[in-house]
């Protein structure tokens, strides 16, 4: 200890320094966590509800039967860009159900009323069928049964509404009740970098 | 009426009378022999169903029309390719910005019709391509409310244009200046003689009694209406793949009518049935009646 460096001082400027190392190493070491953490998710390509080509079979609800998660943890997800914004949705409504007097089905299609229609900008009032209409999925009664995802399906509709996990729900659990009863093979895990790089390519996870 | 599948056409393959990817516009010329767009070729057929000969189109074909004096247009993204009835190409309208995806293309007079998907409407062009007027963006949408991707039309012999236009359940009638004349058709997943689903009627054709013809999808039917817009027939609807959307089809001189089966890439043939004498509405299909 020479040169006007007190032992005080030494021992401050090595405390600094394992506590900056410290940091560093804590924060490369959450950094690699987040991104080897392991998580589910959902592969639309091979999940019955929205894989294209499964046409006339019924909907699965396993999500929303098997989560461990009070209400699951998968939801209904529209994706904009794709939606129609139909006047008459065949997610939003029984396409098969009985005409009502203003010439609309006459029942909805989501058990759970999750769902609603919003008609963009003005009504045309000679041609009320001459409109866009919004679908917005309410999450907090969405419980992923997947009903309007089969109903949006092409053919009868784009395709725009799909399920997903929503991570903020999902308890990450080793053996996943969904992935273990899926037919489908359809419930995957994943990396953290895998699930994003499949949020960007394929708009959902 | 019932029509009965009698022959079938085509199918997915790599033979040379099949399409591989898509088959997506059909048409009848008045000898009977069947122009069917797919992939990237144009195929003909006989009327039993042999291949004639086929040709390359420079991009994906979306629609096939024959014009009065033979000659085979052929819409694409961004232009419409014409040659003659044995593939010889005669000229392109090469136009992005009003033949942004040229999804159906008719005849009126010395006028050819092509409707253009991106922009939702129909164009009016002159015999040597030029525009003339726009058709059916004078709504408050302007346009036609096309979930399903295509605009289709027909026209008829007075030349009144029917158009499908699927967001509102109907078929729509103009004028070649694009008047509208009217339409028909309503929303209902019960009742036959409504459209169902999301967006129903996806495509037209009409024939020489002026009847209209259209197909549906989820699920895929073939139907015939009046002129009025009155429900004749179901000509076909458990003969297609369920997966079946935007279905062309064509209507010949005798009265047969032809689908494309959009997921085997096949064209069904359908032959009106007479009735019985007598038989009434409550007859029993007849042994080998494939239709309802």
């Amino acid at each position: 200890m020479s040169e006007g460096i007190t032992r005080r001082e030494a021992m401050g400027h090595a405390a600094r320094g394992l506590a900056a190392i410290g940091l560093g190493v804590t924060a490369f070491h959450l950094i690699r966590k987040a991104d080897g953490q392991i998580v589910w998710q959902l592969d639309h390509s091979r999940c019955v509800n929205s894989r294209l080509g499964a046409v006339g079979v019924n909907t699965c609800n396993l999500c929303t039967s098997e989560c461990v998660v009070a209400q699951s943890a998968v939801r209904a997800v529209n994706d904009f860009s794709k939606c129609g914004r139909c006047y008459i949705c065949p997610a939003y409504y029984n396409v098969t159900s009985a005409v009502d007097e203003s010439g609309l089905p006459s029942e909805k299609l989501c058990p759970r009323d999750a769902i609603t229609r919003t008609m963009i900008g003005d009504a045309d009032p000679e041609d009320p069928a001459n409109n866009f209409y919004e679908y917005v999925i309410d999450e907090t009664k969405c419980d992923g049964c997947g009903k309007c995802v089969m109903g949006c399906k092409e053919p009868a509709g784009l395709g725009s509404i799909r399920l997903a996990v929503r991570h903020d729900l999902c308890v990450d659990c080793n053996r996943c009740a969904i992935a273990m009863a899926c037919p489908d093979d359809a419930f995957t895990q994943a990396s953290v970098a895998e699930a994003f790089e499949r949020l960007e390519t394929k708009g959902g996870t | 009426m019932k029509y009965r599948l009698i022959r079938t056409i085509s199918g997915r393959g790599q033979e040379p009378d099949q399409f591989t990817e898509t088959l997506r516009g059909i048409a009848v010329d008045s000898d009977g022999r069947v122009f069917a767009v797919g992939d990237s070729a144009v195929r003909v057929f006989q009327a039993d169903g042999r291949l004639l000969h086929t040709w390359s189109t420079s991009s994906p074909g979306y629609c096939i029309a024959i014009a009065s004096n033979g000659h085979v247009y052929v819409g694409l993204a961004g232009q419409i390719e014409i040659y003659e009835a044995d593939g010889t190409p005669i000229t392109a309208w090469r136009d992005e910005q009003h033949l942004g995806l040229v999804t159906a293309i008719g005849f009126a007079n010395t006028s050819v019709l092509a409707a253009d998907a991106n922009a939702r409407c129909i164009r009016r062009l002159g015999p040597n391509g030029k525009l003339l007027n726009t058709i059916g963006d004078d709504n408050r949408r302007s346009g036609f409310l096309i979930p399903n991707g295509v605009i289709d039309f027909a026209v008829d012999r007075t030349g009144t244009i029917h158009a499908a236009n699927p967001g509102c359940h109907r078929v729509e009638r103009f004028a070649i200046d694009g008047t509208r004349l009217g339409h028909f058709g309503r929303f209902d997943g019960q009742d036959p003689s409504g459209f169902s689903g999301c967006c129903n009627p996806t495509n037209v054709a009409v024939d020489d009694r002026g009847r209209i013809f259209v197909t549906e999808k989820a699920g895929p039917r073939a139907k015939v209406y009046d002129s009025d817009g009155a429900l004749l027939s179901v000509v076909a609807d458990s003969q297609f793949e369920l997966a079946c959307k935007n279905m062309d089809l064509a209507v010949d001189s005798k009265g047969q009518v032809y689908v494309a089966d959009t997921v085997k890439l096949q064209i069904l043939v359908f032959a009106p049935q007479a009735e019985p004498a007598a038989a009434g509405n409550t007859a029993a299909p007849s042994e080998g009646d494939e239709s309802r």
